[in-house]
C-alpha cells in the first residue's frame, strides 16, 4: 500500500481553481472529479477531504464515487500508463498471455505502478478496437494485434 | 432554417455524393474526379500507428498537383476492421487493405494517374481464395443491408453539409410537421425495438413518456457502451454522429422533451470529439436551439462523460451517475418514462435505436419494416470479433442465419480452426453452439436456446476457447462490475466463481454443476438490476450447450482446449491423446541427447517410426509458438529421432516388472491392437493378437501406402513388439469371443478397426473397373498387381481417398477426385490434400457421381454439381444437387472411398451391443462393452480417426482390462505410470526471435510420382537440433 501524503502548494491551487470554475454548477461533483482527476492525473486521498470540505458534502459521498467509477485513481500514476484490455474479443484472442507478458517482464500488477514510476498498469474492459485485439495501450495510444513477444518492443520506445 | 433551405444545401452537395456512389469500374481513360475514403475509425487509427495516412495522402496529392482531380475524405468505421487501415477508391469501390504511408505514392501514381489497381493491397478473400477489387464483388459487403451504416465510408463525419446531402435532418422537418402522436405512432408502426438489448418496443416507450405529467421531459441516448467485444456504438457516433442527434431531436418533439443527454464512455474520446464538433454544428444551422425549423419546438442536447462503470449501461444506473451521483441501479417502478432523471418523465434509448429514427420517420414505417422478421423488424448492426477472418462492423437485416454471419460475412475462422461457438450479448448474454448455425437471428429465438440479441456483440469462439473459462471470465466481469447493493449479485457471483474455479482446477464434483445452476436461478430471480439477473447466461448456457465440456474437467480431469492450467503441463502435451511429453524429448534433441529422446517418446508411444510419418500431430495446432511464427515441427522431429534409432540400431523396449499369468487375447493388430499389446506386455500379462490378414499392422499395412510409410518401417516396429513377447497370429479369423473366454483368455480387447468400404449405391456400381477403396489401398499395399486404365475417378473427401488417388496416380493414371462439398470441408489431412494437387491430382469439388456408364466395363461417370444451402449439425454446410446441371467425366475405372465402418457382424453372436452403423458401443471412458471382460476401441468404436487416437484407445483399454482383473471398479480415468523424468534446465538470455520452422524437403513431384518411395525426407541431425531450438519450453516456465 502506497503512502499517503499530503498535498504540495501546486496541488491544492489545482483543485481550488476547478472548484471555483464550477461554482455556478452546483451539485456537479463529478465533473469536478473528473477535471482533478484530468489534471493530476489522481485523486489524493487528502485532495477529497479538501473537495468535501469545499463543496460541502460528507467525505463519504466524494470517496463513494471515487472508488466507484474506474476512470478515477487514489494514487499518482507511474510516468507512463500502461492499460491492457480484457474484453472478451482481445480475451479470445489471448489477451490473458499479452497481460502476463507484462507482469513478468517489468514485474508489475494491475493496479500497480514498477517501482522504478515508469509504468503503471491498469486492465481495461473494453476499449471498442475490438476487431484488432488483443490490444493495449499506452499514455492512451492504441496498439492492436498484439503478440506476448512484442510487448518489450512496444513498452521500451518508451523511456 | 426551413425546408427551402435545407433542400438547396442538400442539392449543392448531392454530386458530390454521387460521385462517391458511382460504381461503374476504373477504366484507363477515366476523367471523374476521383474520392479516396480513408477511415478514420478508432481501429483503423491504431492499426495505422504512429503515421496520419490523410497528411501523407494530402501532400503526395498537393506534390502532383492533382488537387482538383482527387478528393481525400476522412469517413467513419468501413467495417473491415481487421484489414485495417482501409482505404475505398471511388469510382469503382476499390478497396485497399492494411494501407501504410509508404504506399500512398504507389496508389497516387498507380491509382490515381495511370488508373490502374494496385493489386498487392487488394482485399484476399479468405473463403474463394482470390483478391477481389471492388467492394462491391465482396461477400462481406454484398451480402450486409447498410442503413443505419450508410454513411459510414459514404460522407465526412465532421461536415454536416455531408449529412444533409444524405438525407440528413430531412426528418426532422418532417417529423416537426407531423402531430407528436403521429410521429410516435409511426415509430410504433415501424416495429422498432431497443437496439440496446432488451428489445422493448421503442414506440411504446415514447407513449408512455409522452403521457406522463410534468413540464420537464428529457430524452436520454445511451452511449455507455460497456459489453466488451463489442463497438457498434462507438463506430456509429465516430462515422455518422447527426443521425444520432437528429433522432433525439424527434425523440424529445415526440414526447415534449426540451433537453436531451447523450452519456458516452470517456473511453471513446474519437467519439466525443466528433459529437462537439456535430453539436457545434447543428447549433449553428439551428437543427438543436429555440424554434427549430421555424417551429416552437425548443431542443438542446448536453454531453455527459461517463468514467468508466458498466453497470451505468442499466438505465436506473445511468440516471444516478447522470444526477452526479455513483452509479448504483433503483428498483423499478417506477419506470423512468414517468420517473426518470431528477424525477422527471424520461426516455432513455440506446444509440443504435436512435440512429433509426430518422429513417423511419423519412421513409415510412412500412419501408423500414419491409427486412425482418415477424416479430423482429429492421436491421441490426453487429461488431463481429474473436477467432474469425473479417472481424468488423456489419449491419444485416434482422432474420439473416448466424452461419451466413460467421462464414459469408465473417469469412469463417481464423487459420482454419474449428468454430465453437458465438457468445451473443456479452456477460448478459449465452452462447450459440454449432447446431444453429440455421438459426434467424431474432429476439425470440436468440431466447429460445438461452442467448440474447444483446447491444450486438457477435464474439466468435473456436476450438481453442474453453467454455468453461469462458463462463468464469464473464462472472469475474460481473463480479467486479457489480455495484454491490444488492446481496444475491455481491455475494452469489463470487460463490459461483468459486465453484467454476474448483472445475477448472479439476477439483469439482458433478453435483456441482446443479448446485451452479439452482445458484444461477436464484440470483435471476431475486437481484436488483439487470446486471445481477443476468450475470448468470453466459454460465447457464455453456453448461446447456458444453456440458461434455464441463464433465471433461469434471470426471477426466482435463481441458480439452488447453486453457485451464492446472490441468496440464504443456499444450502440446494436452493435445496428445497419448499425452506425449514433447516438450522433454524435444529439449533432449535440442542437446543431440538423441537415445534419451527416443526412451521418453517410446515411454508413452509404441510406434514412433510410424508416428513420426503419420500422425495428424494435434500438438503442433497447440504449440504457443505459432502465436510468434509457426509451430515447431514436433512430428518431424518425432521421425528423426526415431529414424535416427532405428538406423543407429539403438533399441529400448521397456521391460516387464513381473510376469503374470493371465492370458489376454486382442483381436486385431492394428495400431489400436499394438499398443495395447505394448502396454499389457509391460506389466507383465500373456498377450495374443489375432488378425484376420496375412500381415499384421492393420490399416497401418493395408491402408496406408508404401509411400507415406515404408512397410519395411511398419515391420521393424512390429518385430520390437513382438520381442517383447506378444505373439501375433496371423490369417486366423476369430469366430466367437465366447470361445476365446473357453480358451483361458481373461480377458478381451477388440481392436478390428473399419474395414467394410460404404457404397455409394449408384447404378453401375457392379461394373468391371469399379473398386471399392479400402479393398484396393490393401491389393495395391499387398503387391497385388491392379489394372486401372489410363483415367480414373476417386470419389470421396477423406484420407482414404487421397491414399487411393495418390496410389492411382503413381500407378501412371491421370486422376480426378469427385467430393461433393467444399474442398476446405474435406475431412482428408491437409498436408495430404496439397500432396495431392502438388501431384496434379484434379478435385472437383461440389459434386457427385450420380451413376456409372459402360458396356460392361467402365467408361464414363456421370456427375451432378451441387450448390450449398443450409449448415449441417457439424457446422458444414450441406450440399444439394443442383436439378439439370449434370455433367460426363470419361473414365476408365472408378474407386469409391466415401466412408467406411467395422465388419462386425461376427460379433451378434455373442450378443455385444453394435450401433446402427456398425460400431461396437462402449462405455467411452472405460472402453467397456456391454460382455463382461470384454473391451474395444479404435476406428471400430469411433468409426475412421487417426493413428494416434487408436494408440490412445489401446491405452485406456488397458488400464481398464488391468483394473478389470484385479477385481476393482473401473474408473473414468486411465492410470498413468510414472515415467522417469528428465530435468533439463532452461534458462534464455533474450526473447524469442522470429524465425520460421526448418522445411523438411519433399521430392520432386516428377520423381515421386513415378515411384512409390517414401515421399518426405528426414531432418539432419543439425536441422533437428536447430528446430528443436526453437521450442518456447512451456513445461519450464509452467513449472
Amino acid at each position: 500500500m502506497e503512502k499517503v501524503s499530503a498535498l504540495t502548494k501546486d496541488e491544492i491551487a489545482t483543485i481550488d481553481n476547478i472548484i471555483k470554475s464550477n461554482r455556478e454548477n452546483p451539485g456537479q461533483l463529478v465533473k469536478v472529479l473528473q477535471e482533478i482527476q484530468s489534471q493530476l492525473r489522481y485523486v489524493p486521498l487528502e485532495g477529497q477531504k479538501l473537495i468535501a470540505d469545499r463543496l460541502n458534502v460528507p467525505i463519504s459521498k466524494v470517496y463513494g464515487i471515487v472508488s466507484f467509477y474506474n476512470f478515477f485513481r487514489l494514487f499518482p500514476p507511474g510516468k507512463h500508463s500502461v492499460t491492457a484490455c480484457m474484453g472478451t474479443a482481445c480475451y479470445v484472442r489471448g489477451a490473458k498471455d499479452i497481460l502476463g507478458e507484462i507482469r513478468k517482464k517489468y514485474k508489475v500488477e494491475p493496479g500497480q505502478t514498477t517501482v522504478d514510476r515508469r509504468f503503471s498498469l491498469e486492465v481495461i474492459r473494453c476499449l471498442g478496437c475490438c476487431a484488432i485485439g488483443p490490444v493495449i495501450t499506452v499514455d492512451g495510444k492504441v496498439y492492436g494485434r498484439m503478440k506476448p513477444a512484442k510487448v518489450k518492443e512496444v513498452l521500451e520506445k518508451y523511456n | 432554417m426551413n425546408i427551402e433551405e435545407l433542400i438547396k444545401i442538400r442539392d449543392e452537395y448531392k454530386p458530390k455524393l454521387d460521385r462517391r456512389m458511382d460504381r461503374r469500374p476504373l477504366t484507363k481513360d477515366d476523367t471523374r474526379k476521383i474520392s479516396i475514403m480513408m477511415c478514420r475509425g478508432s481501429g483503423c487509427i491504431a492499426s495505422a500507428g504512429e503515421e496520419n495516412l490523410y497528411k501523407i495522402f494530402d501532400r503526395v496529392i498537393k506534390k502532383h498537383n492533382l488537387q482538383d482531380k482527387v478528393e481525400v475524405v476522412p469517413t467513419g468505421c468501413q467495417g473491415l476492421c481487421e484489414k485495417g487501415p482501409i482505404v475505398v477508391i471511388h469510382p469503382g469501390g476499390t478497396l485497399y487493405t492494411r494501407v501504410q504511408g509508404k504506399d500512398i505514392e504507389e496508389i497516387i501514381q498507380k491509382h490515381v494517374i495511370n488508373k490502374e489497381i494496385v493489386e498487392r493491397l487488394l482485399f484476399f478473400d479468405p473463403v474463394k481464395k482470390r483478391k477481389v477489387v471492388s467492394l462491391y464483388d465482396m461477400d462481406f459487403y454484398a451480402k450486409q443491408t447498410r442503413r443505419v451504416l450508410h454513411n459510414n465510408g459514404l460522407i465526412d463525419p465532421m461536415i454536416i453539409e455531408d449529412y444533409i446531402a444524405s438525407e440528413g435532418y430531412f426528418a426532422l422537418g418532417k417529423a416537426l410537421q407531423m402531430g407528436q402522436e403521429e410521429v410516435i405512432e409511426e415509430v410504433k408502426k415501424s416495429g422498432l425495438r431497443g437496439r440496446g438489448g432488451a428489445g422493448f418496443p421503442t414506440g411504446v416507450k415514447w407513449s408512455f413518456a409522452f403521457k406522463a405529467k410534468g413540464n420537464q421531459k428529457y430524452i436520454v441516448c445511451n452511449a455507455d457502451e460497456g459489453d466488451p467485444g463489442a463497438y457498434m456504438n462507438r463506430s456509429e457516433l465516430e462515422g455518422n454522429p447527426h443521425a444520432v442527434l437528429e433522432g433525439m431531436a424527434i425523440a424529445g418533439y415526440a414526447i415534449g422533451a426540451s433537453k436531451g443527454y447523450i452519456y458516452v464512455r470517456a473511453e471513446y474520446p474519437l467519439a466525443v470529439e466528433t459529437l462537439k464538433v456535430a453539436l457545434d454544428q447543428a447549433r449553428k444551422y439551428g437543427f438543436l436551439g429555440q424554434n427549430i425549423f421555424s417551429t416552437d419546438f425548443n431542443f438542446d442536447i448536453e454531453l455527459f462523460l461517463g468514467s468508466g462503470a458498466f453497470v451505468c449501461g442499466e438505465e436506473t444506473a445511468l440516471l444516478a451517475s447522470l444526477e452526479q451521483k455513483r452509479g448504483n441501479p433503483r428498483p423499478r417502478p417506477p419506470f423512468p418514462a414517468n420517473e426518470g432523471l431528477f424525477g422527471k418523465p424520461t426516455v432513455i434509448n440506446n444509440v443504435g435505436t436512435l440512429s433509426n429514427i430518422p429513417l423511419i420517420i423519412r421513409n415510412g414505417a412500412s419501408w423500414w419494416s419491409s427486412v425482418g422478421t415477424e416479430g423482429t423488424k429492421g436491421t441490426k448492426v453487429f461488431s463481429l470479433t474473436g477467432k474469425i477472418n473479417n472481424t468488423g462492423l456489419i449491419e444485416v437485416p434482422m432474420g439473416i442465419s448466424l452461419g451466413e454471419v460467421v462464414f459469408d460475412i465473417g469469412g469463417g475462422i481464423l487459420n482454419g480452426k474449428k468454430f465453437k461457438a458465438v457468445q451473443l450479448g456479452g456477460p448478459s448474454g449465452g452462447c450459440v453452439p454449432a447446431e444453429y448455425l440455421n438459426m434467424s437471428i431474432d429476439y425470440e429465438s436468440l431466447k429460445e436456446i438461452g442467448s440474447m440479441m444483446g447491444s450486438g456483440g457477435m464474439v466468435v469462439l473456436d476450438e481453442d476457447s474453453c467454455m468453461v473459462d469462458t463462463a468464469r471470465f464473464f462472472l469475474e466481469f460481473d463480479k467486479d462490475e457489480s455495484c454491490g447493493k444488492c446481496l444475491p449479485c455481491r455475494r452469489g457471483l463470487p460463490l459461483m466463481i468459486d465453484t467454476l474455479t474448483k472445475i477448472t482446477e479439476g477439483k469439482g464434483k458433478i453435483e456441482d454443476l446443479e448446485a451452479l445452476e439452482n445458484l444461477a436461478k436464484g440470483i435471476e430471480k431475486t437481484a436488483l438490476c439487470a446486471l445481477g439477473q443476468t450475470a448468470a447466461n453466459p454460465t447457464l448456457s455453456t453448461i446447456r450447450h458444453f456440458r461434455d465440456e464441463y464433465e471433461a474437467h469434471i470426471i477426466d480431469k482435463v481441458c480439452p482446449a488447453g486453457i485451464c492450467a492446472a490441468l496440464f503441463r504443456t499444450k502440446c502435451q494436452n493435445a496428445c491423446p497419448v499425452n506425449q511429453d514433447a516438450p522433454t524429448y524435444l529439449a533432449l534433441v535440442k542437446e543431440g541427447k538423441f537415445e534419451e529422446a527416443y526412451k521418453v517418446i517410446r515411454q508413452t508411444n509404441p510406434l514412433p517410426l510410424v508416428l513420426g510419418r503419420v500422425c495428424n500431430h494435434p500438438c503442433e495446432s497447440k504449440c504457443e509458438r505459432g502465436n510468434l511464427d509457426e509451430p515447431i515441427a514436433i512430428r518431424h522431429i518425432k521421425r528423426f529421432v526415431a529414424d535416427y534409432a532405428y538406423a543407429n540400431h539403438f533399441e529400448y523396449n521397456p521391460q516387464s516388472k513381473q510376469m503374470r499369468d493371465e492370458r489376454i487375447a486382442i483381436v486385431g493388430s492394428g495400431p489400436a491392437g499394438l499398443s495395447a499389446a505394448y502396454d499389457l506386455v509391460i506389466d507383465g500379462y500373456r498377450v495374443t493378437i489375432f488378425e484376420a490378414l496375412p500381415a499384421a499392422g492393420g490399416m497401418l499395412a493395408v491402408g496406408i501406402p508404401e509411400y507415406r510409410l515404408p512397410n519395411s518401417i511398419l515391420n521393424y516396429e512390429i518385430e520390437q513388439i513382438k520381442k517383447m513377447g506378444v505373439e501375433i497370429k496371423l490369417n486366423t479369423h476369430i469366430e466367437t469371443i465366447e470361445g476365446l473366454f473357453s480358451k483361458g483368455f481373461k480377458a478381451v480387447f477388440l481392436a478390428i478397426g473399419a474395414h467394410g468400404e460404404r457404397k455409394m449405391d449408384i447404378p453401375g456400381e457392379n461394373l468391371e473397373g469399379v473398386y471399392w477403396g479400402v479393398e484396393f489401398l490393401r491389393n495395391a499395399n499387398l503387391g497385388k498387381q491392379v489394372e486401372l486404365g489410363k483415367s480414373v475417378i476417386v470419389i470421396g473427401g477423406g484420407n482414404s481417398a487421397m491414399d487411393c488417388a495418390r496410389v492411382a496416380k503413381r500407378m501412371g493414371a491421370d486422376v480426378r477426385i469427385v467430393y461433393r462439398r467444399e474442398r476446405k470441408d474435406m475431412p482428408a489431412i491437409e498436408e495430404d490434400i496439397e500432396a495431392a494437387e502438388q501431384e496434379g491430382i484434379k478435385i472437383d469439388c461440389l459434386s457427385i457421381p450420380i451413376g456409372i456408364m459402360g458396356d460392361g466395363k467402365v467408361s464414363k461417370v456421370k456427375c451432378a454439381r451441387m450448390e450449398l444451402r443450409e449448415f449441417d449439425r457439424s457446422g458444414r454446410k450441406k450440399p444439394y444437387k443442383i436439378e439439370g446441371a449434370e455433367y460426363v467425366i470419361e473414365a476408365d475405372a472408378v474407386i469409391e472411398s466415401i466412408g467406411q465402418f467395422p465388419e462386425s457382424d461376427f460379433l451378434d453372436d455373442d450378443k455385444i451391443k453394435l450401433a446402427k452403423n456398425r460400431t461396437i458401443v462402449v462405455d467411452q471412458r472405460t472402453l467397456a462393452t456391454n460382455m463382461e471382460g470384454v473391451f474395444a476401441g479404435g476406428d471400430a468404436v469411433s468409426g475412421p480417426l487417426t493413428v494416434i487416437d487408436a494408440v490412445a484407445a489401446g491405452q485406456r483399454a488397458v488400464s481398464s482390462i488391468k483394473r478389470y482383473l484385479r477385481g476393482e471398479a473401473l474408473g473414468p480415468i486411465p492410470e498413468r505410470e510414472d515415467h522417469e523424468r528428465y530435468q533439463i534446465p532452461f534458462a534464455p538470455d533474450e526473447d524469442p526471435q522470429e524465425k520460421p520452422r526448418v522445411k523438411i524437403k519433399e521430392s520432386d513431384v516428377e520423381i515421386r510420382t513415378a515411384n512409390f518411395q517414401e515421399t518426405t525426407s528426414n531432418y539432419s541431425k543439425e536441422e533437428a537440433m536447430e528446430e528443436a531450438e526453437r521450442c518456447l519450453r512451456c513445461d519450464a516456465e509452467l513449472s
